[in-house]
């Protein structure tokens, strides 16, 4: 993510010459590039006893229903929307957590700063598989019955049914999405909180010191002086955070959570059409992680306008 | 000191708390909960023809069959939840679903879970590939460290090869296409799975697989699986087993043996 302006600033250059001018070295590359594809694209046809069909995955996408007369969403577009769910809230509440426990962790006070301190040590240093299993199995399967999300949400008059079904997913379904969310910002959370605490840390003691001599409370320094700053330091590494968030989301179909990946293992295993679906499920999550990559890249210079 | 007291303060207050969310899982009659509760929650794997998906995107299949109709007869919904195969029995241990349907009974699960009586019987049938294995004579032959065997994880195949053929080598997959699209690579020499996938792949790829015997390698018994020491739910399922067998072997010939149910799912 070296996209930022936040470098020295240079005039741009008066010469003709614009940065796409077109060079032998780019035919040259760009030659060579698809002499490689081609080659690999030549070699995997002839290794690889596969018959390519790709009409057996579309319907699983949007279908026509007859007895309606509509387009309607099927599996794979389902579970996409689930993924996007879940990234968006994961986001937020990975984001809401890595804050808190990115502020206890760079708090005066021993214990904030152990509690914090333990999170981080206690998920990072665990594969994320292996997080998912332990978390669903030993701790979730406690916390879950107890709130029992789902038995409440069918007892809300229908309205409320109805925005909860646009924000989380359809009712029947919103124990197994929030099982997954909870699973994916937890694990997450520890993550941003060490990229909160470095971009707490990354600010002065002097720009706090200030702060103080003018008589700032403390919430006030940390909300008109720290963060904002820290906010910028830690955009580019925050921006990466939230990409993985994307594809670790995925990590979830192992305990069943029906999002995009999981979706498209249901759909191999009817239509026997592996590799198309995986092929389609790549495409998907490049799509929505570059779509990510390039809203941040266009916060960041957003902020480095505002520097000016 | 007053740092050290407050941590164990908060260890302490910690362990309450998980004290407190703990008795969940004191398992009562299953069958009145199941009832009182108005819905019985089935995990399934999605597999063919036993589960799968419909053009609608909707769950079809014998076990989906079977599950309905228990359900009606229990007088409530049915609820199935799509489960990973491979994580289905830890699924059903921590509670997620009530029990699930069409499982192999082997001793091994029998350690974790109890069976009903089997209600169907589900053979593991091979497929091999010709460019690799045409030679080999079944089964002494294949029996060997250079001959690879292929299977998805989880189903009792696997097992079944490390038994029989502990010598060759055995590869795990998390789905079974993958498993036959590495022997119709010629990367592993057989793969072994429920019938009638073998089959039904021998003859979908006649230039590249054959089938070194047309016997099933082994013949399982599914059941119904349910957590353990839950007599009420056992002898309610036993009961409908035995109530229901014909109308059972009926759904098992329709989806085992024809294929009327080919134009439902998308090709």
């Amino acid at each position: 993510m070296q996209t930022s302006s936040s470098g020295p600033r240079v005039a741009p250059r008066k010469s003709s010459r614009s940065r796409w001018d077109w060079g032998w070295l780019d035919g040259l590359l760009l030659l060579t590039m698809a002499i490689v594809i081609g080659f690999l694209v030549w070699r995997t046809d002839a290794v690889f006893k596969y018959q390519w069909k790709w009409s057996g995955i579309w319907p699983f996408i949007v279908r026509f229903d007859e007895t309606s007369g509509r387009w309607v969403t099927n599996l794979l577009f389902d579970g996409l929307l689930t993924t996007l769910r879940l990234a968006f809230w994961g986001i937020l509440l990975a984001g809401v957590i890595g804050t808190v426990m990115g502020l206890a962790r760079t708090s005066q006070r021993l214990l904030f700063r152990l509690i914090g301190g333990g999170y981080v040590m206690l998920i990072r240093n665990i594969p994320p598989i292996v997080f998912v299993f332990v978390f669903v199995y030993f701790i979730a399967s406690q916390i879950m019955p107890v709130l029992a999300i789902g038995n409440r949400v069918q007892t809300l008059p229908a309205f409320w049914q109805s925005t909860l079904a646009v924000l989380f997913g359809p009712v029947r379904m919103i124990d197994n999405f929030m099982l997954g969310l909870m699973c994916l910002s937890v694990f997450s959370g520890a993550y941003v909180t060490e990229i909160v605490r470095a971009g707490i840390q990354s600010v002065p003691a002097s720009q706090i010191e200030a702060g103080k001599s003018l008589g700032f409370l403390k919430l006030d320094i940390l909300r008109f002086i720290v963060l904002p700053q820290a906010w910028r330091n830690v955009l580019p590494p925050m921006a990466g955070q939230f990409i993985q968030l994307i594809k670790d989301s995925s990590l979830v179909s192992l305990v069943s959570i029906q999002e995009l990946t999981f979706s498209a293992q249901d759909v191999q295993v009817t239509t026997q059409r592996v590799f198309e679906v995986f092929v389609f499920v790549a495409v998907v999550y490049f799509i929505l992680c570059l779509s990510l990559s390039r809203l941040f890249a266009h916060m960041e210079r957003r902020h480095a306008r505002a520097l000016k | 000191m007053k740092v050290l007291k407050r941590v164990l303060g908060a260890v302490a207050l910690c362990l309450g708390a998980m004290v407190l969310i703990q008795p969940v899982h004191a398992e009562e009659n299953l069958v009145d909960v199941i009832k009182k509760r108005g819905k019985l929650q089935v995990g399934i794997g999605a597999f063919v023809p036993w589960a799968m998906r419909d053009k609608q995107g909707q769950l079809i299949g014998f076990e989906v069959d079977v599950a309905t109709k228990l359900a009606k007869d229990m007088g409530v919904q049915i609820e199935l939840m799509p489960t990973a195969w491979d994580a289905i029995i830890p699924s059903m241990i921590a509670g997620k679903f009530d029990m699930l349907n069409g499982m192999s009974i082997t001793p091994q699960r029998k350690e974790q879970i109890d069976f009903t009586v089997p209600y169907a019987i589900s053979g593991q049938g091979v497929t091999a590939s010709k460019q690799l294995a045409s030679k080999l004579k079944w089964p002494e032959d294949y029996n060997n460290a250079n001959v690879t065997f292929a299977c998805r994880r989880g189903i009792a195949a696997c097992k079944l090869i490390e038994d029989k053929w502990p010598k060759a080598t055995l590869r795990q997959f998390d789905d079974d296409a993958i498993a036959f699209q590495e022997v119709i690579n010629g990367n592993a020499h057989a793969v072994i799975s429920s019938e009638p996938k073998p089959t039904f792949f021998t003859l979908k790829n006649p230039d590249r697989l054959f089938k070194p015997t047309a016997e099933n390698v082994s013949n399982g018994e599914d059941a119904f699986g349910m957590r353990k020491a839950n007599p009420a739910m056992m002898a309610y399922l036993n009961d409908w087993i035995g109530k229901n067998k014909d109308w059972i072997k009926q759904r098992h010939t329709y989806w085992f043996k024809t294929q009327e149910w080919a134009a439902l799912v998308p090709q």
